[in-house]
């Protein structure tokens, strides 16, 4: 009785474990980090910091610092999932929200580059930049502010 | 957005400094009535009901927006828009038209033709794709037709913890030819706007004030000051001519992204036909897939006559009688323009594709009070007090 009661609660502590690496696999696929240049003394920040640069309502890191977001393509997955979680945005609701914006004059989006390579690239080479990249596509060339699960 | 996502276009057409964006809206109306015509604004020359059932004028609009970053502290914007107008052109009209220094990240300076930030969606009604209704309530408002001013405005953003506050003051005046004869003026246009935001709530609060004359019904308030003191005092009380108008309003909003709310009020002050009124509006939605289904009730108050005692005629020659009399009907159907009505909608926004929304919406539109509310092109037989059924369908983009 005692043994099988130990080895029940061993196998159920297997399949938590199990259940616990697929889903931290499924989550790590779409792992987010914001990034800044590896050269930028940006401090870490909050998601609702990071959503107030890119959605143009702060051009100033929290110590002062002047800076400038660099967005994903329109229609990117990776677009997309940031929106969702540091904002609450989905793309209509992203679209209408920069739509507001431009046509009232006080803001235009964020500058748009191609994939994790390119914002990588730019972030890495321009201290005033911030951007946003998968977490796989992350190197020493850029330092994470911010990680998004 | 518009061209950035488009660059060989922008290339090959524009400096890279430039860019072309544009909004628009299809809608047609359909109003159960041929009383008046129910229309989206006072400054419009007919709408759906009397002026025929389905109207395709109450929404529809197309406006193209040119901006140039000519440094990183100097940008300058001309937007265009075209509409129905009070004299039933379409002739396109310059909404805003200025030059911008970023005097620092967090302040700027505009000088030029700037829309006035009286209301929560005051700037960007004209866009219907960026809110969920169909348009914006015209109650809260009071039917004051000043949305724009000549002159320069200075905007301060700061923040005191996790609260984002943009203050704005604003100087200015403008001149609105309304058709071949009337023209709206108003002077010393003053505005204060202070907006906040934390999270996901935002509200704002203004004043405006600007000296008006609108050179409509003239002919009757010059026949009423040939009618001795009384005429002239009631031309006095209800002409437009330099009077001051002030207007507070307090809006708030809560939207966490999956369903919103909002609420505003405003109060228009003023020693004239325009009067006193004070309007609210609700609204909520809820956001599925690519659906919003959403509610609103709005509503305006006349604080004041929506009818006048008119002339003294008793005693009078049989001849100055009947003119008087004829002034009195007049200055009765000019009092009728004082806004007392209550409206009530619900809709559906399909966000169908990227940048083009579909909406469908219901609304009963009611006037109280011998008002004809916000509707315009009151017929003879119109009465106040019956309700309207009016539904809208609209496609609005952005590009």
């Amino acid at each position: 009785m005692t043994l099988s009661l130990r080895s029940l609660s061993a196998a159920f502590a297997a399949l938590l474990l199990l259940a616990g690496v697929l889903l931290d696999a499924s989550a790590s696929a779409s792992e987010l980090v914001v990034i800044v240049s590896s050269r930028s003394a940006a401090p870490m920040l909050r998601s609702d910091q990071v959503a107030a640069i890119f959605l143009g309502q702060s051009a100033q890191l929290p110590d002062g610092a002047v800076i400038a977001a660099i967005d994903q393509p329109v229609g990117s997955n990776t677009r997309d999932e940031f929106y969702e979680r540091v904002a609450s945005k989905s793309p209509a609701l992203l679209k209408a929200y920069w739509s507001k914006l431009l046509f009232t004059g006080r803001g235009q989006p964020p500058r748009e580059v191609a994939g994790n390579a390119a914002v990588k690239k730019l972030v890495a080479d321009t201290p005033g930049l911030i951007g946003y990249i998968e977490r796989s596509a992350l190197d020493a060339s850029v330092r994470p502010v911010l990680v998004l699960r | 957005m518009a061209l950035s996502s488009t660059p060989a276009m922008a290339d090959d057409t524009l400096p890279s400094n430039w860019k072309l964006s544009g909004f628009g809206t299809l809608g047609m109306v359909h109003a159960n009535t041929d009383h008046a015509d129910f229309t989206s604004s006072v400054l419009k020359y007919s709408g759906a009901g009397a002026s025929g059932r389905w109207s395709g004028d109450v929404d529809t609009r197309l406006g193209a927006q040119l901006d140039v970053a000519l440094s990183t502290q100097w940008s300058a914007v001309l937007q265009v828009v075209s509409e129905q107008r009070y004299n039933n052109s379409y002739r396109p009209q310059v909404e805003w038209a200025n030059l911008k220094y970023q005097v620092t990240p967090d302040i700027a300076l505009r000088v030029g033709r700037v829309a006035l930030p009286v209301f929560m969606a005051a700037e960007h009604r004209k866009v219907g794709y960026v809110y969920s209704a169909v348009r914006q309530p015209t109650e809260v408002s009071g039917g004051v037709p000043i949305t724009s001013s000549d002159g320069a405005d200075l905007a301060w953003r700061w923040r005191t913890w996790d609260v984002r506050h943009t203050t704005r003051f604003q100087y200015g005046r403008t001149d609105l030819s309304m058709d071949a004869t009337s023209r709206l003026r108003a002077r010393r246009i003053m505005a204060l706007a202070h907006t906040i935001e934390a999270g996901s709530f935002s509200a704002r609060a203004s004043a405006i004030g600007a000296d008006v004359t609108v050179n409509i019904a003239n002919a009757l308030f010059a026949g009423l000051a040939q009618f001795g003191p009384a005429g002239t005092a009631l031309a006095d009380r209800y002409s437009v001519d330099h009077k001051r108008i002030s207007l507070v309003a307090l809006g708030m909003e809560y939207d966490p992204g999956t369903w919103f709310v909002n609420i505003e009020g405003g109060r228009q002050r003023s020693q004239s036909v325009l009067g006193t009124n004070v309007g609210v509006a609700l609204g909520a939605g809820y956001r599925w897939r690519a659906f919003t289904p959403y509610a609103g009730y709005s509503a305006v108050r006349a604080q004041g006559d929506t009818r006048s005692s008119g002339l003294p005629l008793a005693g009078l020659p049989p001849m100055l009688a009947g003119a008087g009399a004829a002034l009195n009907a007049g200055l009765d159907q000019l009092l009728m323009t004082r806004p007392e009505q209550s409206t009530a909608s619900v809709g559906l926004r399909w966000d169908a594709l990227e940048n083009i929304a579909l909406k469908f919406q219901f609304e009963r539109v009611t006037p109280h009070r011998n008002s004809r509310g916000m509707l315009i092109n009151q017929q003879p037989d119109f009465l106040s007090g019956r309700p309207i059924d009016v539904t809208s369908m609209t496609l609005d983009f952005v590009f």
